[in-house]
C-alpha cells in the first residue's frame, strides 16, 4: 500500500472495547501501519507501537469502566507527520480534567522526577519523549481526548540502541 | 491477549555470597499479563535472603510496556537492598530503546550476552 504519492491525509478510526485483551492486535496494527503507510523508520514504528499502547491503556484503566469503548484515530499526513488521537469514554472511577492531567504529566516529565510507584511512566517518560505534541482535551461526554503528533522532519536524533548501551558511561557496574 | 513465557534456571556462581538465576523471557509483557508474571518474580526475590543476582535474558522478549518497566525498577531496588542486582542480556533494539527513554539503562546494566552478564556479576 503506497500512500506517499497521495497528499491527502489518511484517517483510520478504530473503536475498541475497554479491555486490554485487544491491545496486542492494536500494537500489531500500529507497527504495520507505520511501516507501510509512512516514511518513519522502523525504530519509530516500534516507538509509535509503545505510544499507542500507553495511550490506550490509560484510556481503558483511568478513563473508562468495563463494557464501554475507547476510540483510536490515526491520521497520516503523507511525508509530513502522524497524528494519533485516543478518546476514553469518561466512565472511569477517577475523574480528572484535561488541564490537571496536563499539569500532572508536565510534573512527572521533569528531569529527576522520582517515580515511587509501578505506574506513571507511560505518558510522562515514553509518550512525552517520543512525540512533538501531547495535548489533552475535555470531551463533552466527560471523557478526555489525548492527541499526539510527530513530524517526520523534527530534528530529534534516533537513539543509537544497537550495541551502544554497553558503552554508556552512566551505567552502574554491579559488583 | 499477549503471550509471555518466563523460564528460570539456577546458575552456579562459584561464590557463596552470590546466587545467580537466569530468567528467559519469550513473548510480550503487557497490561494483560505483567501483574501475574510479576508475582512469580517477587516470589523468587523473596526466596533468597541475600546476594541474589537475576540475569534477565530478553533475546525473545518482543515488547514491554511502562508497567513492566515499573516492575523492573522495583525488582532492582529490592535486590539492591539485599546486596544483589539485575542485569539484562540480549535485549532487542526496541526493548533497549524503551529502557533508555525511561532512564533505566542508567540504573541496570545491559549487556550483549548471558555470558557477559555472568562475568559482570562475578567480577
Amino acid at each position: 500500500m503506497d500512500q506517499q504519492s497521495n497528499k491527502e491525509p489518511v484517517k483510520i478510526t478504530i473503536t475498541l472495547p475497554t479491555n486490554a485483551y485487544f491491545m496486542s492486535g492494536i500494537r500489531d496494527f500500529t507497527l504495520s501501519m507505520i511501516r507501510n503507510m509512512t516514511k518513519f523508520s522502523d525504530q519509530w514504528a516500534y516507538r509509535f507501537q509503545s505510544v499507542v499502547d500507553e495511550l490506550c491503556n490509560n484510556a481503558i484503566e483511568h478513563g473508562s469502566s468495563p463494557n464501554h469503548e475507547i476510540k483510536v484515530i490515526f491520521i497520516n499526513y503523507p511525508n509530513e507527520s502522524i497524528e494519533i488521537i485516543v478518546e476514553d469514554s469518561g466512565t472511569g472511577k477517577n475523574k480528572i480534567k484535561a488541564e490537571n492531567l496536563q499539569k500532572l504529566v508536565a510534573e512527572r516529565s521533569k528531569p529527576g522526577y522520582a517515580f515511587n510507584e509501578i505506574r506513571g511512566r507511560g505518558l510522562a517518560k515514553i509518550v512525552s519523549a517520543w512525540t512533538d505534541e501531547l495535548k489533552f482535551v475535555d470531551l463533552p461526554t466527560g471523557g478526555i481526548q489525548t492527541r499526539i503528533k510527530k513530524s517526520l522532519n523534527t530534528p530529534m536524533p534516533d537513539m543509537q540502541v544497537s550495541g551502544a548501551v554497553q558503552q554508556d558511561p552512566t551505567h552502574l557496574v554491579l559488583t | 491477549m499477549a503471550q509471555i513465557i518466563i523460564t528460570t534456571e539456577d546458575i552456579v556462581s562459584g561464590n557463596p555470597d552470590k546466587k545467580l538465576k537466569l530468567l528467559k523471557f519469550s513473548g510480550q509483557l503487557d497490561e494483560t499479563n505483567v501483574d501475574e508474571k510479576a508475582k512469580g518474580i517477587y516470589d523468587i526475590i523473596g526466596g533468597v535472603p541475600q546476594g541474589l543476582f537475576l540475569i534477565l535474558d530478553f533475546e525473545k522478549l518482543e515488547y514491554m510496556n511502562s508497567k513492566s518497566i515499573g516492575y523492573l525498577t522495583d525488582w532492582y531496588t529490592k535486590l539492591s537492598e539485599k546486596k544483589g542486582g539485575i542485569l539484562i542480556a540480549n535485549a532487542r533494539p526496541n526493548i533497549l530503546d524503551i529502557l533508555q527513554v525511561v532512564g533505566l539503562t542508567q540504573l541496570i546494566k545491559c549487556v550483549g550476552t548471558v555470558e557477559e552478564a555472568k562475568l559482570a556479576i562475578m567480577q
